[in-house]
């Protein structure tokens, strides 16, 4: 369902409402700090908002308070205490916190009791692989959501909403996003009347929207309750898309759902076990489809969200943001991540891997490189992903380092240092990099060979290195 | 209150900059510990403004133009209200209840003193050689700030949560916020002095130019924010009219010299970060161990890197700290003992990666490796003397079978810490490796097993 089922309407202003904004850009009633474009940005939201609710007429708009004072009266609460709503019918946290409450009780989680079997399942460690394909080469990532079907919420803890919920900073960012909104308002002007085009301080909307699947759309007003789902409702919204995208592997409509879902997660402001588990499942899909952007956007959240100890796996995408940051080239980061280690982070097997990795690339030992890319995919280790990314930057720099070193290899030994599965898929690889005119047939007394006289490509295999590592740019990026 | 001003007097008139910031020094002397207490009891609230004034304007050993007496009247009472707050913050930790905040009281009168100065230097009222003065209370107000975001750790979350419209959950990871409004003031204070129009040289706030991007240096190197650095060396080397470097103080040549150089080096631009740290080293204060062992500490792994030079037992014995970290490494480095360089790099890696050298570091292994393959080189000994060759001009065995290599490498790896296994495959991938990146000349060829080496210089630079 659309997220705005009012539109606004035309109205005809009265004298009233005139007088009321003509007083507002009145030189005399300026207030320092305040300006002239908050001041009409929050003029246009007032009478909009009882516009809407057809209250024009019964508001005595010469004692109203002019649009500065209210700014310069929120931002005064906003540093002392939570700004509460002003009359926009805004939850305020008090009532918020009394309806999480109800929420909790009334949900229809059943008392946690096999707790263990779906923790297994949820369990990040690699599981015995029965068959010779990785599981993660097959696109089941069923198996890792499954377990959130009939989740229950136990560990949720009821979401404190303290004081400092709105605090300065939080003020300047609405400040900034104010700014923001304020350039592309003439975009938004669309039936000639004043779109409430700028968010208010608002306090947690408690959802009401009962349906499971609803499409994203990025949100230019404060949402409204009936378009948010409740907790109990997304819940089982995760339940259905995991199930969804095992059966119908359709990443644009789940990546739109995912997004949808985070957003009802953030207005109504629930940062539990299941918001790590929403983004946690949603970066795994990204990363298995390759989508870097909206991976990046959840490892992001992610990050934060793991200092909060709500649970999850904060492991496997450590392990995740070393290899993100091997592909990205970003040393300054690197060396960040790498001074955050502790030694119960190093001894885990992903992050060991993933260490590994960044260490045999920082010394050029191709060799090891392409053994520990094996090694991902026959354990299954989801990083597998992030190195496909940049698995062909560095077949090219080993072809590059072997050009230079020697004079003829076989095909043979190529497609087992560079980790080809065929030796027909790094003849490809090589032909469609321009190296045809370096493959040569042998024929010895044990058969027919294929060579490549690999230094003479070695100007080739050069120039095509520097131009895989001069362009990671991926949107999304911090 | 004139006893109290009296040092500011007579600093003024000595006309040494550096005299009169120390009068606005939220430290009092080592001579006269008792010089805060003493002027912020010589006031109170109601008539500071008018104590001050009295004793500026009225004083018998100076006579300051009024605009200036105006200024200093002004800046006086903010700082005389920020050593109160001081005052009260060290009363407070010497009472053991340093939890209510008072460090940011203290930051934000400290910031007051450092906005007035900014104001009267950018309106004229102050002469531009008070720039230094400037430096001085930003400096300190660097120091109040760090001070003050300890403090707020302690009370504020360090994840701001998404209150607004966001998609997401989390906006911001918020730390350092004091430190992050600092660091504008003195980016205001570095503008100040950068756009200086005064035609006459010697009257010009251009002086304090670098003594300001140092001080932006450090807080954004604090900050994890280093890229920003970058701006303030492109906006200094745009500038055409700037003084000429070498007439600056020492001071600010020697610290501007060793960021510039490191930030080079942050950006593996290996060659500029030598030339600059260099630099940095020639002129350093000899006394000033604490300062040259900060520049080797990066300017020891760009020589690694640029030169594959390591520094000699002499220069490491001067710096015991240096020699503990550096030493093992260059040990190792030097008898090619791969075991041991990577068990040397793992022992100081917490180290290494807050200084940002560990990723340069790690390339020294290179080196060793260079040094351990050409003791194979020179083990395998001289080709046999041909008919008439002088023993002198008898050539070394330049084909070598890749096995020598792999058993030398075997040994070299084996033991504690490395816990490698190496197949033949990757010793020649890290064969390949020397060649590629010039280390050792020649080519390995499978089909027979074998290194070929350069005749000459097989192993570049060492003689070989």
């Amino acid at each position: 369902m659309p997220p705005d089922s009012t539109p606004p309407k035309k109205v005809e202003w009265t004298q009233a409402v005139r007088d009321y904004v003509s007083r507002a850009f009145d030189s005399d009633n300026i207030i320092e700090g305040i300006s002239k474009e908050e001041t009409q940005v929050r003029a246009k939201e007032i009478i909009q908002y009882f516009a809407e609710r057809n209250m024009q007429e019964s508001i005595d708009w010469a004692d109203y308070p002019l649009p500065q004072q209210l700014l310069a009266e929120e931002r005064k609460r906003a540093n002392a205490a939570p700004a509460v709503a002003l009359g926009y019918g805004y939850a305020n946290n008090a009532h918020v916190n009394s309806s999480n409450g109800t929420t909790n009780s009334s949900s229809p989680a059943p008392p946690q009791s096999k707790k263990r079997k779906s923790q297994g399942l949820d369990d990040p460690q690699p599981r015995p692989t029965e068959t010779s394909i990785p599981p993660w080469r097959k696109t089941n990532l069923e198996a890792r959501i499954t377990y959130a079907d009939g989740h229950t919420e136990k560990r949720h803890k009821k979401s404190a909403f303290t004081e400092d919920t709105l605090s300065k900073l939080d003020q300047a960012d609405l400040e900034k996003r104010k700014q923001r909104f304020q350039l592309g308002k003439n975009g938004n002007k669309s039936n000639g009347s004043p779109l409430p085009d700028v968010d208010m301080p608002t306090g947690p909307v408690v959802g009401l929207n009962q349906s499971l699947e609803k499409s994203y759309f990025r949100l230019t007003a404060p949402p409204k309750a009936e378009t948010v789902r409740p907790l109990r409702v997304l819940e089982k919204t995760l339940g259905l898309l995991t199930k969804k995208w095992r059966e119908e592997n359709n990443y644009n409509y789940i990546c739109n759902q995912f997004k949808s879902l985070r957003q009802d997660l953030t207005v109504q402001h629930i940062k539990n076990s299941f918001t790590v588990k929403v983004y946690e499942i949603h970066a795994r899909i990204a990363l298995e489809k390759g989508d870097l952007g909206e991976y990046n956007q959840c490892q992001t959240q992610l990050r934060a969200l793991y200092t909060q100890n709500l649970g999850g796996h904060p492991h496997e995408f450590l392990a995740y943001r070393i290899l993100y940051f091997v592909y990205t080239c970003n040393k300054a980061d690197m060396n960040d991540l790498l001074a955050e280690l502790t030694p119960t982070d190093k001894a885990n097997d992903w992050i060991k891997h993933a260490l590994e990795v960044r260490s045999a690339l920082a010394l050029g030992n191709y060799h090891k490189f392409f053994r520990l890319y094996l090694e991902a995919n026959a354990k299954a280790y989801m990083g597998g992903y992030l190195m496909d990314m940049f698995v062909e930057r560095e077949r090219l720099t080993a072809l590059a380092n072997i050009s230079r070193s020697y004079i003829a290899v076989t095909i043979r030994f190529l497609t087992a240092e560079l980790a080809f599965e065929k030796e027909s898929d790094c003849r490809e690889f090589l032909e469609s990099h321009g190296a045809q005119h370096l493959i040569e047939e042998m024929v010895d007394a044990s058969g027919t060979h294929l060579r490549v006289k690999v230094k003479g490509g070695a100007s080739i295999f050069e120039s095509l290195r520097s131009t895989a590592f001069s362009k990671v740019d991926i949107k999304g990026q911090i | 209150m004139q006893a109290a001003l009296q040092p500011f007097h007579d600093a003024h008139a000595s006309g040494q900059a550096w005299r009169v910031a120390y009068t606005l020094s939220p430290v009092p002397p080592h001579d006269d510990p008792g010089r805060l207490y003493d002027f912020y009891r010589a006031s109170n609230e109601h008539q500071v403004e008018g104590d001050i004034r009295y004793a500026l304007k009225y004083s018998q050993t100076s006579k300051l133009p009024p605009k200036e007496s105006g200024a200093w009247t002004d800046i006086f009472v903010i700082y005389w209200r920020a050593v109160g707050e001081i005052l009260r913050a060290e009363e407070a930790s010497n009472q053991g209840r340093m939890n209510d905040g008072q460090w940011i009281n203290v930051y934000d009168a400290w910031k007051e003193v450092a906005n007035a100065i900014i104001k009267y230097i950018s309106n004229g009222a102050l002469p531009p050689w008070t720039v230094m003065c400037m430096y001085s209370v930003g400096n300190h107000l660097r120091l109040f700030a760090m001070k003050a975001d300890t403090q707020l750790a302690q009370v504020e979350p360090s994840v701001t949560f998404s209150t607004g419209l966001q998609d997401d959950v989390v906006t911001g990871v918020a730390k350092n916020n004091k430190l992050e409004e600092a660091a504008r003031v003195f980016n205001k204070m570095f503008a100040l002095c950068l756009g200086d129009r005064n035609p006459d040289i010697n009257e010009s706030r251009k002086w304090g130019v670098y003594c300001m991007a140092n001080l932006l240096f450090k807080t954004y190197f604090k900050l994890k924010a280093i890229s920003l650095s970058k701006n303030v060396v492109k906006s200094i080397e745009a500038q055409v009219d700037l003084p000429m470097f070498d007439l600056y103080p020492q001071s600010h040549k020697i610290t501007y010299r060793y960021y510039v150089g490191i930030l080079a080096f942050l950006q593996e631009d290996y060659a500029n970060a030598e030339q600059h740290l260099t630099e940095a080293w020639d002129h350093c204060f000899p006394e000033s161990t604490k300062n040259q062992e900060l520049i080797l500490t990066y300017l020891i792994p760009c020589r690694l890197i640029t030169k594959h030079n390591i520094p000699s037992p002499a220069l490491l014995a001067a710096f015991p700290h240096l020699q503990n970290i550096f030493g093992p490494l260059v040990t190792c480095i030097k008898s090619g003992d791969l075991s041991g360089f990577d068990n040397a790099l793992l022992a100081s890696e917490p180290e290494f990666v807050k200084r940002r050298i560990y990723l340069t570091l790690e390339r020294g292994r290179d080196i060793a490796l260079r040094n351990l393959l050409r003791r194979v080189f020179l083990a395998a000994g001289f080709e046999e003397l041909k008919e008439g060759q002088a023993a002198k001009d008898r050539m070394r065995k330049t084909r070598l079978p890749i096995e020598h290599f792999a058993t030398a490498l075997r040994m070299g790896t084996r033991g504690e810490g490395s816990g490698q296994v190496l197949d033949d495959d990757e010793v020649e991938c890290l064969l390949a490796n020397m060649i590629y990146k010039g280390l050792m000349k020649g080519y390995i060829s499978r089909d027979h097993g074998m290194v070929v080496l350069n005749k000459k210089g097989a192993f570049p630079g060492t003689g070989v």
